[in-house]
């Protein structure tokens, strides 16, 4: 009785208690796992060793189809892909809200839109989304090979829906992973993320 | 799934807006052609003058009025967590010039844990234009591309091409029909604070606004809307407590922030407190480095029980009902 109390009790504050974690630049990026499109289960430690892309999405949202209409975002799908970089796309919108996929649902618009991630992760009950303070689609996050992240924030610096923006605009995703992956500091480290909000 | 739209004026509801516009000036009205409107589905937009004519040299406003359909927002310069601020590009005669975009007094958009900043019923963003000292025309017309966001639940990027035609006069213009709308506008404009002491100081577990109205104003609670991003955690709870001489209001950092402030801008919005008295102000100070302590949030409306622990309480009640049942249903 007491042990189902005890458990409860657990169960009941945990939510909480993982919500008030944050994705912290400098920091250890925190663990998580979560289901990909085809309902097998993906973890973070997993890839130790490896750089990790984190990109929340929603494609009901008008800034993500200014970079997945573009090519923007499936280009640097492919062009990291290519470089050993593990890409992880992940959708909190809630059952219901606007961007909710299911893994079929996905599955459509990765081909549609013939996007790239490494895994496409589903995030209904937006858990992974909350543990890192994921505010917006899209928000981009880069963990280093030691399991540190190194970057947070927006994925350039035209905080706006307009394709034609994406051509001189100032990439800081690109940024983050060209400066690690040449072994130096990421110089622009978290910025403010720009997009709709994600839909918990 | 929602489609992903942008919602255009068509070219055609436009015309049909100008023929109904001409015919109806025709008939009535002087040579002022102002308020051609367009937007989309959510929201009703219009662009407006507050005078009736063009002086040549002397500034007048025109503003974007935009009516919100139940549930739907626009935001403020700063959006928040998320969100993106009206972006002009005008069309103007030779010699005329736009100033920014005068944005008033914010409104809280919470969405779960996430806030935004921004407005809902509506709004009306004003610009003043300066004509040169000289027009050659008797009429300037005044256009642009209006880009905007628009979100309920769901985010849909919002545009339309408006334009007014103002004639041209020698003498000071008088107020056009949407006067009273501008009028309206300007008591929602954050003030500057004169009268007031504003202090600030930016430290790890938090930043301090510490401010001293002039008298008269007592407020009974406030909220600050940082004007920066990565200053400030929005959509954690700010602290508002009365301290010697004044009152003390308490921010959270931005977690990801790498440095504390160095400036602290922004509007300070008061409750309590008469609009006209100046319920809105602007804040531009420096934000001294420090350590202050957090305040406690201000008057929640759930004070107590606390959620997490109401829904332990429920929870071990379900549970201890739930074994009962069990047992009882386990004895022969």
């Amino acid at each position: 009785m007491l042990r189902l109390a005890a458990i409860a009790c657990f169960l009941l504050l945990a939510p909480t208690a993982r919500a008030n974690a944050a994705a912290i630049v400098g920091k250890p990026a925190p663990a998580f796992d979560a289901v990909d499109v085809d309902g097998k289960l993906v973890q973070l430690d997993a890839f130790k060793g490896k750089y990790v892309v984190l990109e929340w999405v929603n494609f009901g949202c008008p800034f993500v189809g200014k970079h997945y209409g573009s090519g923007n975002m499936q280009e640097l799908q492919k062009k990291f892909s290519e470089r050993g970089v593990v890409w992880l796309s992940i959708c909190s919108s809630a059952p219901g809200k606007q961007g909710h996929v299911t893994g079929d649902e996905a599955k459509e618009l990765i081909a549609e839109k013939e996007a790239a991630p490494t895994r496409f992760l589903l995030d209904p009950k937006g858990i992974v989304g909350k543990l890192y303070g994921a505010k917006t689609t899209p928000h981009m996050f880069v963990i280093n090979p030691k399991g540190i992240l190194v970057y947070n924030g927006a994925i350039d610096d035209r905080p706006s829906t307009k394709r034609a923006d994406i051509k001189d605009a100032k990439n800081y995703l690109t940024a983050a992973l060209e400066s690690s992956l040449a072994g130096n500091k990421v110089e622009i480290a978290a910025t403010q993320p720009y997009g709709c909000s994600v839909k918990y | 799934m929602q489609p992903y739209t942008v919602v255009m004026v068509s070219k055609m509801r436009q015309t049909a807006a100008w023929l109904v516009a001409a015919g109806f000036l025709l008939t009535w009205a002087p040579a002022c052609r102002s308020g051609a409107t367009g937007g989309s589905e959510n929201i009703d937009v219009a662009l407006l003058s507050e005078s009736a004519s063009i002086q040549p040299g002397r500034p007048f406003r025109i503003g974007l009025h935009m009516k919100m359909k139940d549930g739907w927002h626009t935001y403020w310069k700063h959006p928040g967590d998320a969100g993106l601020p009206l972006r002009i590009e005008w069309t103007l005669p030779p010699g005329f010039t736009a100033g920014p975009i005068e944005w008033p007094a914010p409104e809280p958009i919470p969405t779960g844990d996430l806030m935004s900043y921004g407005y809902g019923h509506e709004v009306l963003l004003a610009v003043t234009i300066t004509p040169p000292a000289r027009v050659a025309t008797d009429s300037a017309r005044i256009g642009g591309a209006f880009d905007w966001l628009e979100c309920k639940e769901a985010c849909l990027a919002g545009s339309a091409q408006l334009d007014v035609t103002l004639p041209v006069r020698p003498e000071p213009p008088p107020r056009g029909r949407s006067a009273p709308l501008f009028d309206r506008a300007r008591a929602r404009l954050p003030r500057m604070p004169e009268g007031w002491v504003l202090t600030a100081t930016a430290g790890p577990r938090a930043i301090e606004l510490r401010f001293q109205p002039p008298s008269g104003i007592r407020p009974s609670g406030g909220t600050f809307f940082v004007e920066e991003p990565l200053v400030v955690e929005h959509g954690a709870a700010q602290g508002f407590e009365p301290s010697a001489g004044g009152y003390r209001l308490t921010l959270v950092p931005a977690a990801n922030a790498a440095n504390p402030p160095q400036r602290l801008t922004g509007v300070l919005v008061l409750n309590g407190v008469d609009r006209r008295k100046g319920s809105a102000v602007a804040v531009n100070v420096v934000a001294a480095p420090g350590d202050p302590s957090p305040a406690p949030p201000q008057s929640p409306k759930r004070n107590w029980p606390p959620v997490p622990l109401y829904a332990t309480l429920v929870a071990l009640v379900g549970i201890v009902v739930v074994v009962a049942l069990r047992r009882r249903a386990a004895r022969p």
